[in-house]
């Protein structure tokens, strides 16, 4: 019996802990290093999450318009840039090869790994759970403060692979074997591949002890009344987004593992029949550099969720906020965020149809990749029907949410053409390729972050963005994300493959030099504007206008019944009770009920 | 979801309290489990695909046929690997036993049955070390190979690089195992428990401790018998 | 289902714990059965096959029994159980299509590498010997 009374006594714990703070919040005495730096504050950590994402956003962001300026301006000599970079990366006022290679592997594990997994769901995770869910902090804290700093160690590694002797790793962010297995093969393959996948070792670590603590938190530690079906679909999100996380990335971890024994103990898991110039045939015998693809998108397409996953919880809520609207089909959406992430983890292969995968096995991959049509196109349903006939507040959030569903129709279209193995011979490697993922799962996602940020935003820093610098970083990033990625689906329909250094040389592609040169200046405007972005979070963190009440945005859920700033601990005596959902706006005539209102006798059931 | 909520008459999600009656903690080891089942699993697959595509592959009936003290020539398979697994089986009914007595809060079974799990752990890790180093003699690393496939062709590598890799990886788990179990009979000597007035950091160490053996029920079948 | 749970949240005690390991040892014995038995058999033989399914159903059984009983999960809240139990299950398709995969890779290979499929058909002597003529040969493929 006495583990029963033990588990009682450690609840009782938990709440005591909620009652004796009563009339205050709690003063411990917090140095700097304890607020800001080693932080166990759940909105800290969020913010640390955020702003080391932004920082690696800035570089990614920086990666692409440098190789941007080598795809658009393959004859031109910037010699200035010689000076900043040096010799290594721009030779003769060109970016080198290698340095090409380097810059598009760097941008591509930076973005998918650092900003958008890391940056997006890492923030959001962190501020929105407890806050939402009416928790004091994470289930622990603790853990959550390791995350964070594996993340950042994580992120040291990796930048410090830029300064190596023989450059970063620089061969493509799936470190496809046996490029990423043999030192021999590339320069970038030597000591920049160790760090790389030191780096990644380490987030693998800090996504696992993140992801862990947001499942218990949510299944756990929910306020009185916030039954499953009461939780915003943000905590829905990002629970799906959580389990994906646990689940995949350690078998990513376990091919990682082998391919550091192929790399340092002479073992030849993924290597077979292998010829080097300059160094001879290798004795490596019996392995499969196609079982490092299948280990890798086993966590690599669930990977692509995990991104998006967030996003869609965010722009749900917003979506509902701003329309004035209860979100149409609660439990539809609920539902298909499930379906989604099952499936997520049935259809890895088709990331594989022309590596010689068996076509019986490809034809099943693809019966499961067009099922994931089914839940996208109810959500994409619901988020339209939400907004029909909503009295709309064009607030920049709410323009970043309505530019996600955009983005997330035109890039998920795109989607179905892929998945089709026989369309798939065709299309494979090319820009086609490039487009459809950027624009469905990078851009969406940063439009979802984005969402998030103006519109948490007032509860993060008590301060208000500026709206017109809002609207103008809206504009302009929606126009050039189409202008960018727009036309590379007609140079991925006419055959350019990706990843090539000049296109220049081939009487094929010298058709799209225009074009190219027309992408990479938007690229550039659209980097500039993002500047703009930063310069609105910054400043407004210090000059912005104040926020004058609790509830800025009229919404229902429990983050707004907070302080304007909040302490550690979020809310002064008793977390509040949950009577509702939190979608009842304009019900019975009332614009919005917040979740805390109990319901009443005469009121309407839904 | 809504429906097993309303079909429950305890109202496990309706918020407030922990919906599986667990404790954070030991929710969060299980999930971690799964992780590491995610791990191990991905290995054992890798494995298993590599040998589904290779055309032979070694007996290995030929390969574990020694244990300690026997002659050169000595031919005893399966003997040495079920004295192993034997003891993992009793490390983990002693780790039950000592979960058990932390629950009635017997502060003296609980060391001792810590002290004998410890004890087997240590005894498996040095089985394991005395079959590494007997392989290692016989000419079987990561990347060289000795044994002959069983239809006597020339094999690949592939046999040994995956048990050294596999079988590592389960022994730097039973190693932390073992370090975690010691950490705990240390907490427990010192009181920590009675203070804190319940065994459930030791729970969560079983978990850990029967996870380690249940991975070497699959890779003791995938390797040894398979 | 759920007031079983609260009552046996302990588990079944000591008894219980020496019935499980009764039954694991006897698994395990079982196991080491069929693989004496399977040493003699030929290469790929159905026999053989059978009994390796056999072996595999039974480890099954086992990590039933250590994961129900030795880590309780029999006798917690019944949705704790779904929680675990339901992700394992993208192991079928996991495991599924890998080995698929892995088995149409040796077709493929066996099919379109007609010097692999020699080779792998070829006796072995001596390890040192072959080992040199084999990179000799690849050298000469090469050139």
């Amino acid at each position: 019996m006495s583990n029963e009374a033990a588990l009682h006594h450690s609840v009782d714990v938990s709440t005591s802990h909620d009652t004796h703070g009563d009339g205050h919040m709690h003063h411990h005495h917090e140095t700097f290093i304890t607020k800001y730096v080693f932080s166990q504050d759940h909105k800290m950590i969020a913010k640390q999450f955020l702003i080391t994402g932004m920082v690696w956003a800035v570089l990614g962001g920086l990666m692409s318009v440098l190789f941007r300026l080598q795809l658009g301006y393959p004859d031109s000599h910037f010699y200035w840039l010689e000076d900043i970079l040096g010799k290594w990366w721009v030779k003769d006022g060109q970016i080198t090869p290698e340095a090409y290679y380097a810059l598009v592997t760097t941008h591509g594990t930076v973005l998918v790994f650092f900003v958008l997994t890391a940056g997006l769901s890492g923030t959001f995770a962190n501020f929105l759970i407890p806050l939402q869910i009416g928790a004091r902090d994470m289930a622990s804290p603790f853990m959550n403060m390791l995350s964070y700093w594996f993340f950042f160690a994580a992120s040291c590694v990796m930048l410090s692979s830029m300064f190596v002797e023989t450059g970063p790793f620089s061969g493509g962010w799936t470190a496809y074997p046996p490029l990423s297995a043999l030192g021999s093969a590339s320069p970038g393959s030597k000591t920049g591949m160790d760090l790389w996948i030191v780096a990644m070792a380490l987030f693998v670590v800090s996504s696992l002890l993140g992801g862990l603590n947001y499942i218990a938190t949510i299944l756990n530690m929910r306020t009185k009344g916030m039954s499953m079906t009461r939780l915003p679909l943000t905590i829905w999100a990002l629970f799906f987004t959580a389990v994906l996380g646990v689940l995949s990335f350690p078998v990513l971890l376990s091919g990682f593992i082998l391919l550091i024994f192929d790399r340092n103990f002479g073992t030849s898991f993924y290597l077979s029949d292998i010829f080097i110039n300059g160094v001879g045939a290798l004795p490596n015998e019996g392995g499969s550099a196609i079982l490092f693809q299948h280990l890798f998108w086993f966590l690599g397409h669930p990977e692509v969720y995990i991104i998006l996953l967030p996003a869609m919880g965010m722009v749900s809520e917003i979506l509902s906020v701003n329309s004035r609207k209860p979100i149409f089909g609660y439990m539809a959406m609920i539902g298909s965020l499930f379906a989604i992430a099952i499936l997520a983890f049935l259809v890895w292969a088709h990331h594989m149809f022309v590596t010689g995968l068996n076509p019986f096995l490809g034809s099943v991959f693809v019966l499961l990749t067009l099922l994931i049509a089914v839940p996208s196109a109810i959500k994409v349903f619901n988020w339209l029907t939400t907004l029909w006939r909503g009295n709309i507040r064009f607030t920049p959030a709410m323009m970043f949410a309505i530019g996600f569903v955009s983005l997330f129709i035109s890039g998920g279209l795109t989607g179905i053409w892929l998945g089709n193995s026989a369309l798939d011979i065709h299309l494979h490697d090319t820009y086609f390729v490039i487009a459809h993922f950027h624009i469905v799962m990078g851009v969406a996602s940063m439009f979802g972050m984005f969402a998030g940020i103006y519109h948490w935003y007032p509860k993060m820093y008590g301060k208000h963005l500026n709206n017109t610098l809002g609207f103008i970083h809206f504009w302009i990033t929606i126009a050039g994300a189409y202008l960018i990625f727009w036309p590379m689906h007609y140079e991925g329909l006419a055959g350019m493959p990706r990843r090539y250094y000049d296109y220049s040389n081939w009487e094929s592609f010298k058709q799209f030099i225009d074009l190219n040169r027309f992408i990479s200046t938007v690229a550039m405007i659209v980097f500039a504007t993002q500047l703009l972005f930063l310069f609105n979070f910054f400043y407004s963190i210090f000059k912005g206008r104040k926020v004058t009440s609790r509830n800025p945005w009229q919404s229902n859920t429990l983050e707004w019944t907070t302080p304007i700033h909040p302490g550690h601990g979020n809310w002064v005596g008793e977390i509040p009770e949950v009577y509702r959902w939190p979608y009842d706006y304009g019900k019975d005539g009332v614009d919005f009920i917040p979740q805390t209102t109990p319901v009443g006798e005469e009121e309407s059931h839904h | 979801m809504s429906t097993t909520t309303t079909a429950v008459p305890e109202k496990l999600w309706s918020g407030g309290k922990s919906p599986f009656k667990v404790e954070y903690g030991k929710l969060m080891m299980w999930y971690f489990l799964m992780s590491d089942a995610f791990t191990f699993g991905a290995f054992l697959i890798a494995y298993g695909t590599t040998r589904f595509a290779t055309n032979g592959w070694p007996n290995p009936n030929e390969v574990f046929k020694s244990y300690p003290f026997a002659g050169e020539n000595s031919h005893a398979p399966l003997v040495f690997v079920s004295i192993m697994t034997f003891i993992l089986i009793i490390s983990s009914v002693t780790m039950v036993l000592a979960v058990q007595a932390g629950q009635q809060m017997n502060k003296n079974k609980v060391v001792i049955n810590l002290i004998l799990t410890i004890l087997g752990g240590a005894a498996f890790l040095s089985c394991q070390a005395w079959e590494w180093t007997h392989l290692f003699h016989e000419g079987a690393w990561w990347g060289r190979n000795p044994f002959m496939n069983a239809d006597g062709t020339q094999s690949t590598t592939g046999f040994t690089n995956f048990f050294f890799t596999i079988t590592g990886f389960h022994g730097f788990h039973v190693f932390s195992g073992v370090i975690i179990n010691i950490v705990m009979l240390i907490m427990t000597l010192t009181d920590k428990f009675e203070k804190r007035g319940h065994y459930l950091m030791i729970e969560k160490a079983g978990l850990y401790w029967h996870f380690v053996d249940l991975v070497w029920v699959f890779v003791f079948t995938c390797f040894y018998l398979i | 289902m759920e007031h079983t749970a609260v009552a046996e949240h302990h588990g079944g005690g000591t008894k219980e714990v020496i019935k499980v390991t009764i039954i694991l040892s006897v698994l395990t014995v079982i196991e080491l059965a069929l693989g004496f038995a399977m040493m003699g058999m030929e290469q790929g033989s159905s026999l053989k096959l059978a009994i390796k399914g056999t072996i595999v159903i039974l480890m099954l059984a086992k990590a039933f029994y250590i994961v129900g009983y030795f880590m309780h999960l029999k006798h917690e809240v019944k949705n704790l159980i779904m929680t675990i139990v339901v992700p394992l299950l993208l192991f079928v398709w996991f495991i599924t299509a890998f080995l698929f995969e892995g088995n149409s890779f040796k077709h493929l290979k066996n099919t379109y590498d007609p010097y692999k499929k020699e080779l792998s058909t070829k006796k072995a002597e001596k390890k040192e010997e072959t080992k040199e003529i084999k990179t000799e040969e690849k050298k000469k493929a090469v050139e």
